[in-house]
C-alpha cells in the first residue's frame, strides 16, 4: 500500500493549498474588497453568510488536511522504513510544526463560525479574525522546504509565507468572483454588484500579483543560479511552467479588467455577462493548476544544489527536435529480459529495449493525437479547397466523431503502459496499481482518456446536442494536464528524470489550454467561441507532436 | 453547470505528484577517500538540506542486490551524515539511502562506489 500512501501525501500538500486559498482568500476578501461594515454597502444578508462559510469551510478543511498530512506521513514512513516511525517523528519540525498549524487553523475557522458568521457586517469581528489568522499564517513558515536550508533560512521562510499569502489573496479572490457569478446567476444578490466587485478586486488582484513577483522573485534567485539551472533541472522547468501558468491566467484577468473599463464607460453590460464570467472560471483552472505545480515545486532539489545534475540547453533542445517516430515495438520477451538487468543495484545494464517501447508507446499515442486533432481542426474550416472537394461527404463525420480516437488510444495505453504489469507481465493488477505510484498514475491517466474519448462520443450525437456532457471533456483534460504538470518517472537519474519530466510538463501546459479553450468554446459566444475552440484543438495537436517526437534516455 | 463546475475544480484539486526528492547529497567523502580492502571506515554524505537521523536508513548494497542497514550519525558540519562501513572484499558496492529531511520529505537515493583489490 505504499504507492497509495506516497500518491495521497503528495496529493494532500496542494489540497492544503487551495484550502488555504480559500480561508485566507475569504478573509482578504472581506476585508478589503467587500468592506461590509460601510454604509453605502448594502450587501444581502446571504452574501455575507456565503463569505464567511467559505472562510470557515477552508479553515476547517485546511486543518483536516494538516492533521491528515501527519498521518500520511506516518503511513508512508513506516511503509519505507518498515519501522514504526515513533518517538523520533514526534521530535520533528514537520510533526510539531503541523499539530501547532492545525490548531491555530482550527481556532480561525471556530471564530468565523461561532462569532463572525453571527456578525458579519462587524468592522471590529473582521479585524478580529484577521488578527485570529496571523498565528495560523506565520506557523506555516515551519512546514515550507525553506525550513530545512542553511542558506538564509529566515528569509526565505519569510518570502514563502508572503508568497503564499499574496497567491492565496488573489487565488481566493478569484474563488469568490466565481460565487458572486453563481449568486447573481441566481438572483440571489443585485445585479449590480457584480460590476461593483469586479472593479474593486481588480485593483486588489494586481496589488496581490505585484506582491507575488516582489517575493518570488528573490526566492527564485536564492534557488537558482545560472540560466542553466533554469532550463536544465526540474525546479528550474516547473519555476517556468508557473511563470507561463501567471501568463495565462493574467491574460485571462486583462480581457476581465477591459470589459469591466469598458463597462464604466459605455454601460453596455454583453462582455460583463457574457464573457467575463466564463473568462473568470477558465482563470480559476489556472489558479488551482498553478497551486499544485507550485506543491509540486516544492518537492524538487533547487538548481542551486545539483550543479553536477544539471542538463545543457543542447539537451533539453534535442528532446523536442522533430524526428522519425517509433513504429517498430521490440518484443514483450525482449523487454521482460531486460528488466532483471535494468532495476538492479549492482551492476545495473541500461536497457535499450525498455527505451524503444516507451519511445513506441509515446510515438503511437502522437500519431494518434496529431490525427485527432488534424481532423478537429478542419472543423473550423468551412470549405475544404476544390482539389479535395470529393472528400466534403465524409469530412462531417470525421470532424464530428474524431475523439473516438481516445477510446483507441486508452485500450492501447492499457495494454502498453506498464509492461512488466497485467495484462502483459507477471505483477498482478492490483498488486501493481497500489504498491507502485507510477503504475497507478498511468492507470489513472489511461481511465482517463478511455472515459474522455466515449463521454465526448457520446456527447456529439445527435439525441444528446443539448445535454451537459460536451463539459465534460474540459474538466477532464484540465485533470489530464495536472496529472502531466506532475507527473514523475522515479528511479531515474535525476538528469534522465529531468529530461523525461519536461516534456511531460509541456504537454500538461498545452492540456491546460486545450481545457480551458474547449471550456470557453462551449460557453462564450462568437467570435470568442470558434477562436477559443480553435485553439483549444491546435493544442492538441502541440501535444501530438511532442510525443510524436519522444525520445527517453537510455537508462 | 455549478455542480460541473465544482466538480471540474475538485477534480483539478484531486491529483498531485508522485515523488519527493527534495533532499540530496552534495559531495560525499567517496569521491577522494576510497574504501580499502578488508578495513572497516567511516563514509560522510553532505546533504542540501537538514536531515532527522532517527528517521533515515543507509544500507549497504552488495553483489546480488542484498542490503545491510549500516549504523549512521551526526557529522561534525550542518547536513553531514556518518556512516560506518564495515570491512567489505574488494567488488561493487552503492550506499542506498532513505532519507527524511526537515521540510518534511522522505527522499530514495543510491551512491555507487567501488572497493579495490
Amino acid at each position: 500500500m505504499a504507492g497509495i500512501a506516497d500518491f495521497l501525501d503528495s496529493l494532500i500538500g496542494g489540497f492544503a493549498l487551495v484550502c488555504f486559498a480559500f480561508a485566507v482568500g475569504s478573509l482578504f476578501w472581506g476585508l478589503f474588497v467587500l468592506r461590509p461594515w460601510l454604509r453605502d454597502a448594502g450587501y444581502p444578508a446571504v452574501l455575507l453568510e456565503r463569505t464567511v462559510k467559505l472562510l470557515y469551510a477552508g479553515g476547517f478543511a485546511l486543518a483536516g488536511a494538516q492533521v491528515f498530512k501527519i498521518i500520511l506521513k506516518i503511513w508512508l514512513m513506516s511503509a519505507v522504513l518498515d519501522k514504526w516511525p515513533f518517538p523520533e517523528f514526534a521530535e520533528t519540525t514537520q510533526f510539531i510544526g503541523g499539530i501547532v498549524r492545525a490548531l491555530f487553523t482550527l481556532v480561525l475557522a471556530g471564530y468565523c463560525y461561532c462569532v463572525l458568521s453571527k456578525n458579519p457586517y462587524s468592522k471590529d469581528y473582521w479585524q478580529t479574525a484577521g488578527l485570529v489568522a496571523v498565528p495560523m499564517i506565520i506557523s506555516g513558515a515551519w512546514l515550507v522546504h525553506a525550513a530545512g536550508r542553511f542558506d538564509n533560512p529566515v528569509i526565505l521562510m519569510g518570502l514563502t509565507v508572503i508568497h503564499q499569502l499574496a497567491a492565496a489573496a488573489w487565488i481566493g479572490g478569484v474563488f469568490h468572483l466565481v460565487n458572486i457569478w453563481l449568486m447573481r446567476s441566481k438572483k440571489q444578490i443585485s445585479a449590480d454588484l457584480w460590476p461593483l466587485l469586479l472593479k474593486r478586486f481588480s485593483l486588489f488582484g494586481m496589488a496581490s500579483v505585484g506582491v507575488i513577483l516582489l517575493s518570488g522573485v528573490p526566492m527564485a534567485l536564492q534557488y537558482i543560479d545560472s540560466w542553466n539551472g533554469f532550463i536544465g533541472t526540474g525546479y528550474g522547468n516547473l519555476l517556468m511552467v508557473k511563470i507561463i501558468l501567471l501568463a495565462l491566467a493574467l491574460s485571462l484577468a486583462w480581457l476581465n479588467k477591459s470589459a469591466v473599463a469598458d463597462y464604466f464607460v459605455t454601460r453596455d453590460g454583453h462582455a460583463l455577462n457574457y464573457r467575463v464570467p466564463y473568462y473568470i472560471e477558465a482563470e480559476a483552472f489556472v489558479l488551482i493548476t498553478l497551486l499544485f505545480t507550485a506543491a509540486s515545486l516544492a518537492s524538487q532539489p533547487p538548481s542551486i544544489d545539483i550543479p553536477n545534475l544539471t542538463a545543457s540547453w543542447q539537451e533539453v533542445v534535442d528532446m523536442f527536435t522533430p524526428r522519425v517516430p517509433r513504429t517498430a515495438s521490440p518484443t514483450h520477451q525482449a523487454l521482460i529480459a531486460g528488466e532483471a538487468g535494468r532495476v538492479a543495484i549492482i551492476g545495473q545494464v541500461p536497457s535499450e529495449a525498455a527505451t524503444a517501447w516507451s519511445d513506441y508507446n509515446h510515438n503511437i499515442a502522437g500519431i494518434f493525437l496529431t490525427t485527432m486533432s488534424f481532423f478537429a481542426m478542419l472543423s473550423y474550416v468551412k470549405r475544404l479547397p476544390s482539389a479535395f472537394s470529393g472528400f466534403e461527404r465524409y469530412l462531417g463525420y470525421l470532424t464530428r466523431y474524431w475523439p473516438i480516437g481516445f477510446v483507441g488510444l486508452g485500450i492501447f495505453l492499457f495494454f502498453r503502459s506498464d509492461a512488466e504489469t497485467w495484462p502483459l507481465g507477471p505483477i498482478g493488477f492490483w498488486e501493481s496499481t497500489f504498491n507502485n505510484g507510477e503504475v497507478l498514475q498511468h492507470r489513472i491517466a489511461t481511465l482517463l482518456v478511455f472515459v474522455l474519448g466515449v463521454l465526448e462520443l457520446v456527447a456529439r450525437l445527435p439525441r444528446n446536442q443539448n445535454s451537459r456532457l460536451p463539459y465534460f471533456f474540459p474538466i477532464l483534460a484540465a485533470f489530464g494536464g495536472l496529472m502531466l504538470l506532475t507527473h514523475s518517472h522515479v528511479g531515474f537519474q535525476a538528469k534522465s528524470a529531468f529530461l523525461i519530466q519536461i516534456g511531460h510538463t509541456l504537454m500538461g501546459v498545452f492540456s491546460l489550454v486545450l481545457a480551458c479553450g474547449r471550456w470557453l468554446e462551449l460557453k462564450l459566444d462568437r467570435p470568442g467561441k470558434d477562436i477559443a475552440g480553435f485553439i483549444s484543438v491546435a493544442a492538441l495537436f502541440q501535444i501530438g507532436l511532442i510525443l510524436m517526437f519522444y525520445r527517453e534516455p537510455l537508462y | 453547470m455549478k455542480n460541473l463546475y465544482l466538480l471540474s475544480l475538485l477534480l483539478l484539486a484531486l491529483y498531485q505528484p508522485i515523488a519527493c526528492a527534495h533532499a540530496v547529497v552534495t559531495d560525499y567523502s567517496l569521491k577522494i577517500t576510497p574504501i580499502h580492502e578488508n578495513q572497516a571506515d567511516k563514509v560522510s554524505l553532505d546533504f542540501n538540506s537538514k536531515i532527522e537521523l532517527g528517521l533515515s536508513q543507509v544500507f549497504l548494497v552488495s553483489k546480488g542486490d542484498k542490503q545491510t542497514l549500516l549504523t549512521i550519525g551526526k557529522g561534525d558540519k550542518q547536513g553531514r551524515v556518518n556512516i560506518e562501513i564495515p570491512a567489505l572484499v574488494s567488488g561493487d558496492y552503492a550506499l542506498k539511502l532513505k532519507v527524511f529531511a526537515a521540510d518534511g520529505h522522505l527522499t530514495e537515493d543510491v551512491i555507487h562506489f567501488t572497493v579495490a583489490p
